[in-house]
């Protein structure tokens, strides 16, 4: 089982670093924005599974920080974004 | 097998430092080192250090991503309306390079110091474990379970005092620098609808959690600066959605929660010692009280600071768009 824990873990790891090559491109900002969620989604799943791998349920608090907190990270580059664009004065 | 995950976070770690210093973008800078932070909780977590992951998913995934966010619309030079294409405007100016020397040696001199004052660090840990023993001993006493809140709250309250001071000094340096003015804006925008759903379904959500994280800390990991970030983003939100929580209360209740989770520490600690004992010495049987009351009125106080200097910077900013002529 803990094989298990360490190869989903193992992918999930690799799958943030490949999202970082949009990060890195990106040709748009949207591009990065999403990426960043990704990456938030993703270190919520390697942290549910190494919640299972340790046997430590605290970890799922650190999970919970984070999926709440990622919202405001959207709603403040969608507030920079408008004044740029000049929709709102 | 395990060291296998270890490898890999490390690998992606120092990328991700690397990239986040060394990107010509800021907006690209930005968001590498929310993934940075990330990946440092993540670290923390492999580390054992739960408490330090819970305080660094917080601050790093809310809080410094939406200053620095906001910090980069005063980097932005004007923009016409027509320029869709954020990507260039955050791009940096080329400088010449013979006047980055000077910078670069100085940088390089200071991070080769602070390595080797780490490193020495590291060395110099005892075998026994420090003062592990002594504090384990110790907690039947402190009136929490955890061992971190024990040492945070009951044997070094000191530095915890001052922590809740050092960030009111940074709003001290906030409000000095001009951004004091709390009123509302007459001609502020229209609020927006789904902003506003998400911020009826989301406030509600922040404060359940950040009240289950402070009252945690007794047993277990949390405490009250992570419910200070979760509540502080509550303030930011409101604020986000166009409802400036401090423009609405009277300006002394304000100070009064600013001020309170400091106040009482130090009101607390003159009390202890007119009972003669010593500064935040507790007596063992209110000391479990004593710390929830403490981190309760801290986080409130941590939480207040929190949006008002999210407030003050970005009304400081508003200003000074409205000054410049942006064409």
């Amino acid at each position: 089982m803990n094989v298990f824990f360490i190869i989903v873990s193992v992918f999930l790891l690799l799958n943030i670093a490949l999202g970082l090559f949009r990060v890195w491109r990106g040709p748009t900002i949207a591009d990065r924005l999403l990426t960043t969620q990704l990456f938030g989604t993703t270190g919520m799943a390697i942290l549910i599974v190494l919640a299972g791998y340790l046997q430590e349920l605290t970890l799922l608090n650190v999970a919970i920080t984070f999926n709440v907190l990622a919202i405001l990270l959207v709603i403040g580059l969608v507030k920079v974004w408008k004044i740029k664009k000049g929709d709102t004065p | 097998m395990s060291i296998l995950i270890d490898i890999l976070l490390a690998i992606i770690m120092v990328y991700l430092a690397i990239q986040c210093l060394l990107t010509p973008r800021l907006i690209q800078s930005v968001f590498l080192f929310f993934a940075f932070g990330l990946g440092l909780a993540l670290a923390w977590v492999r580390l054992g250090a739960i408490d330090v992951a819970i305080t660094e998913a917080a601050i790093a995934a809310g809080f410094l991503g939406v200053l620095f966010l906001d910090a980069l619309k005063s980097f932005a030079p004007k923009v016409s309306v027509k320029q869709d294409n954020l990507e260039d405007i955050y791009k940096l100016p080329r400088r010449n390079i013979k006047s980055l020397i000077l910078p670069r040696v100085i940088l390089v001199l200071g991070l080769a110091l602070f390595l080797f004052i780490a490193l020495e660090a590291v060395w110099m840990i005892p075998d026994g474990g420090g003062l592990t023993a002594s504090a384990e001993a110790l907690l039947p006493q402190s009136g929490v379970e955890h061992p971190v809140t024990a040492v945070l709250l009951n044997f070094r309250a000191y530095d915890t005092w001052l922590e809740i001071g050092v960030i009111l000094l940074g709003l001290l340096g906030v409000f000095v620098a001009g951004g004091i003015k709390l009123y509302k804006k007459p001609g502020a925008s229209k609020p927006d609808p789904m902003l506003r759903q998400v911020i009826l379904f989301v406030t509600p959500v922040l404060f359940l959690f950040g009240a289950f994280l402070l009252y945690i800390g007794k047993t277990g990991p949390g405490g009250a600066f992570q419910a200070a970030v979760l509540w502080g983003a509550i303030g930011i939100l409101l604020h986000l959605g166009g409802k400036p929580i401090f423009a609405m209360i009277p300006r002394w209740l304000f100070h009064l929660i600013l001020t309170m989770g400091l106040g009482f520490f130090l009101v607390l600690g003159f009390l202890l010692i007119a009972d003669g004992r010593t500064l935040f010495e507790y007596p063992p049987a209110y000391a479990g009280l004593l710390i929830l009351i403490i981190e309760t009125l801290g986080a409130i106080s941590i939480a207040a600071a929190l949006t008002a200097i999210y407030a003050n910077l970005n009304q400081m900013e508003e200003e000074t768009n409205e000054v410049e002529p942006t064409t």
